[in-house]
């Protein structure tokens, strides 16, 4: 890790109210179908938002996580991924909702979509918390957005820098010192 | 497939959410006052699924830098389940050779499985290796394994909710909930 500070960018009650929100309108949106909804979080990074998200869904969902990873740059141009943990459920006729932390190039979850969809999902939708839609390669529909954010570097909430600060309860901004 | 009403399959709340908050916030205070001195890196573990929600709250509890990785294991073989196999589904992404490593769960009932992955982890030369669970069902114990970390006691009652399903379904509740009647 080079030498960073950290800032608050956007705060744990912030979140809260935000998950609160996306919660609800999943809630709204799912209560009328007659599918079975299961949760999708893409691991490691969602995990967080995953476990508060659900539960601010009063409804039955059922809870599944996939493992992926980029073949290393060549993902950049071919939007290829490998799935290192695939869903546990039989997701043929379900409506999935696939959680994710932050949405750049849109590459993985275009491929992890079109995967589910092959699989039979009989609907995929995408929620995120943070959105960075000017950095978009794929086209992804998304769903549900939390929070659209600036080209900044962000740890916290599940997100990582070199593996460490997924434990900050708030979304920071980190800024290289020299 | 159901569409129950939550209150259909549940009896009565037996943890409410500020109960477990509270209960969350001192485990990981402990924990961070356990390992604030040590200098190796410390890996926090979630044993998926059921434990997801229990992992999110806690690490958020614990004022330290860590690291968190996630397993998925299942166990296989014949009908004693003392002599089942566990296979592992997902394994950890992180090395965690001279580091300590805190192996997070839901709820502890026989401890069959858990000591296999104990051992399984035990073997690739950690600094040390603790156990940390929400619920822990004492008189359900089959496998010797000494845990660090207790959310609570609990008695021999199924229980849903804040992670824990039944037949995959009321994890997404935010307390813990004895199950009901379902018929």
């Amino acid at each position: 890790m080079k030498k960073h500070k950290i800032e608050v960018m956007i705060p744990r009650e912030d979140i809260k109210r935000k998950v609160r929100e996306l919660g609800e309108l999943i809630e709204k949106d799912i209560k009328d179908s007659d599918n079975e909804v299961i949760c999708v979080g893409l691991l490691k990074g969602s995990a967080i938002f995953m476990a508060d998200l659900v539960q601010r869904i009063d409804h039955p969902v059922k809870m599944d996580f996939m493992s992926v990873s980029s073949y290393g740059s060549s993902m950049e141009t071919s939007g290829v991924v490998k799935i290192i943990k695939d869903v546990d459920e039989d997701v043929e006729g379900k409506d999935i909702v696939i959680i994710e932390d932050i949405i750049d190039s849109g590459l993985t979850l275009n491929y992890v979509k079109k995967f589910l969809l092959s699989k039979g999902a009989a609907s995929v939708k995408i929620c995120t918390l943070l959105d960075k839609p000017y950095r978009r390669k794929a086209e992804v529909f998304v769903d549900y957005v939390g929070f659209e954010i600036p080209n900044e570097f962000v740890v916290g909430y599940g997100i990582d820098y070199a593996e460490f600060y997924r434990n900050l309860p708030y979304i920071g901004k980190v800024t290289l010192l020299d | 497939m159901s569409k129950k009403p939550w209150d259909k399959g549940i009896s009565r709340k037996m943890y409410t959410e500020e109960q477990i908050a509270q209960r969350v916030k001192e485990l990981g205070a402990q924990i961070t006052e356990d390992f604030k001195d040590k200098e190796e890196d410390l890996i926090i573990v979630c044993l998926l699924k059921g434990s997801i929600m229990f992992m999110a709250d806690i690490c958020r509890e614990i004022k330290l830098p860590i690291k968190m990785d996630f397993m998925s294991v299942s166990s296989y073989g014949d009908d004693f389940e003392s002599s089942r196999e566990v296979k592992i589904v997902k394994d950890l992404d992180e090395k965690i050779m001279g580091k300590h490593v805190i192996v997070v769960e839901d709820i502890i009932d026989s401890g069959l499985t858990l000591k296999k992955v104990l051992k399984l982890l035990g073997s690739r030369s950690p600094a040390s290796v603790s156990l940390c669970t929400l619920l822990n069902k004492e008189v359900r114990r089959e496998a010797d394994v000494e845990v660090q970390y207790i959310g609570f006691d609990i008695e021999d009652e199924f229980v849903l909710g804040y992670g824990l399903d039944y037949k995959q379904e009321y994890r997404n509740i935010p307390y813990v909930a004895v199950m009901g009647s379902l018929d």
